[in-house]
């Protein structure tokens, strides 16, 4: 059913907080999030020309570094992409078989697999590119939140969290109800004015990204520039400079 | 946008099939002769077999073809369902125009099948024009010359080839030729505004708003999270070189529109009407496939940001 569920305020709204600012862009989410999703139940995740000269193959979260700001006072923003589970979502409404859906209880967007027809056009309709096509099966693919994980009662209580929760070494991922005023997500929120990505185009993302927070230490530029060496040390050190720079 | 040929073949042999369908029906209900049965029942057939043809073509790209009959369940949300119910709806409503034009040429049931095979037609093209005008990550798609350019294209290239059924029934092109040098014309300047609207676009979003940044902060990739391309930018990063767009967009204007418009005036005047019609629709259709690629070419998707693209 792809009309869009019913869904009050009330509804929870099961998602991510991503931290920018504590984020170190070492990929353990993204590795965690394949080893698990190729083994759970959402069944093999393909990789295609392993061993060869152009890799390639589906994963749900992608990590990307940017550097921000300007003027010689940049900063490396390391940011991981994935599902955003669209309180709006336009890859839902799209899909012509019913295949994607968003869940009524948790706000949740999923692929039935066993509907999907591999026509691609979610792909399109997702302006995160969060989906991938899986060329082996036929179908797309996506982000599941972890479903098998974090409703599994099999699991220990604190294990019922995304996989790419559970392995951030950084604490930079969390996981919880934002439609919750006092839920560990939506405080974290509160606080450090999460935001939404793309927000013109009224997907309405559930996961919110905390933007990198002002540098606290004071720090001078360590290299000088050419103006302060001046005289004849300064052109004695810039000879050197060069000879050495060959 | 990847140009790929089972959309190019789908969005041109429909537009064909469903123009043709609709001159064929209006031109029974405007009063075809009685002479006309056999041109009508020859053209609901070909415009049947072309636009089986292009939505055939739609399924070779379908990861899982043997499912493609689910694409007719959620024609409450998605036009690419309502699409595919449009088309199948067509089928039974052209052959009882067909049917009843020919058993009782110019009879009130062959009219007004006439009227409401024009417009089923008219609503399929519409459904699929929308699939791609309601696209919000695509610009040079979700805006508001898509879905009329469409329908334009679709009554122009229909436009050429009934003439050139018209001429072979009849021996001369007479109407229906005018009918494909106005729509040439239509379609040329509906094709220019549609560049310089697109040209003129800004783009939706930034990379900074990409990744949640205070508008305006300068962000620019340092590292992908991949060396080598992925389906993303397979499928949404796909780039043509400026100045062969450039070349391509003329030879576009030439081919699809230019020629065709001299060629249906030639033959509207007499001079080889088979020929002439003949040539029409040949260059329409090659040149109307080489600005469907740039439609998809030139598009830009959203998720191409984080790649550090323009869009």
């Amino acid at each position: 059913m792809t009309m869009l569920p019913q869904r009050g305020p009330e509804a929870r709204k099961m998602g991510l907080v991503i931290d920018l600012d504590t984020c170190v862009g070492c990929h353990a989410c993204a590795v965690n999030c394949k080893e698990w999703n190729t083994g759970g139940e959402a069944g093999i995740l393909p990789d295609y020309d392993k061993y060869g000269e152009k890799p390639d193959g589906v994963w749900f979260n992608r990590i990307h570094s940017y550097e921000t700001g300007s003027d010689g006072c940049s900063r490396t923003v390391n940011f991981p992409r994935s599902c955003l589970h669209c309180e709006n979502p336009l890859c839902v409404t799209v899909c012509p078989t019913g295949a994607s859906f968003k869940r009524a209880e948790d706000g949740i967007v999923l692929i039935d697999t066993d509907l999907c027809i591999g026509c691609k056009l979610c792909s399109w309709a997702c302006p995160y590119g969060a989906r991938e096509f899986d060329e082996d099966s036929g179908v797309m693919r996506k982000c599941t939140l972890c479903i098998d994980r974090i409703y599994d009662e099999s699991l220990p209580e604190a294990e019922r969290e995304p996989a790419c929760v559970a392995t951030c070494p950084a604490k930079a991922r969390h996981f919880g109800d934002l439609a919750d005023p006092h839920s560990k997500v939506s405080q974290l929120v509160a606080q450090r004015g999460g935001t939404d990505l793309l927000e013109e185009l009224g997907y309405r993302p559930t996961n919110k990204y905390l933007p990198p927070r002002r540098a606290q230490i004071q720090t001078t530029p360590r290299e000088t520039s050419g103006a302060a060496s001046q005289g004849i040390g300064g052109a004695l050190l810039k000879l050197l400079d060069k000879a050495l720079s060959r | 946008m990847k140009p790929a040929a089972s959309v190019l073949l789908l969005t041109t042999l429909t537009g064909f099939a469903y123009g043709l369908l609709t001159w064929l029906g209006l031109y029974v209900a405007a009063g075809a002769p009685p002479a006309a049965r056999l041109l009508v029942l020859a053209g609901v057939g070909v415009g049947l077999i072309l636009a089986t043809l292009g939505l055939i073509a739609s399924t070779l790209h379908l990861g899982r073809k043997e499912r493609a009959w689910r694409a007719f369940s959620q024609w409450r949300s998605s036009w690419l369902s309502r699409e595919g119910l449009a088309a199948v709806l067509t089928y039974p409503i052209a052959l009882a125009f067909a049917w009843a034009q020919y058993r009782a040429p110019g009879s009130p049931a062959a009219r007004s099948l006439g009227v409401v095979t024009a417009l089923a037609s008219l609503g399929t093209v519409y459904c699929t024009a929308m699939i791609y005008a309601s696209l919000k990550p695509i610009r040079q798609w979700h805006n508001r010359h898509t879905a009329p350019d469409y329908l334009i294209y679709a009554l122009y290239s229909g436009a050429t080839l009934f003439a050139l059924l018209h001429t072979l029934a009849f021996g001369t092109a007479a109407l229906a030729a005018t009918l494909a040098a106005l729509g040439a014309l239509c379609a040329l300047i509906a094709k220019l505004a549609y560049w310089r609207h697109v040209d003129a676009q800004s783009p939706i979003a930034s990379l900074a708003s990409a990744i949640g940044l205070p508008k305006g902060t300068a962000a620019r990739p340092l590292d992908a999270p991949h060396f080598t391309e992925n389906f993303i930018l397979r499928e949404m990063g796909f780039q043509v070189a400026r100045r062969h767009a450039a070349k391509l967009r003329r030879i576009a204007l030439v081919v699809a529109f230019a020629l065709p418009l001299i060629f249906s005036l030639l033959a509207r005047l007499g001079t080889f009407p088979l020929a002439s019609s003949a040539l029409a629709v040949a260059c329409a259709a090659l040149g109307l496939l080489t600005e469907r690629w740039l439609f998809f070419a030139q598009a830009t998707h959203v998720s191409a940001l984080y790649y550090g693209r323009a869009v």
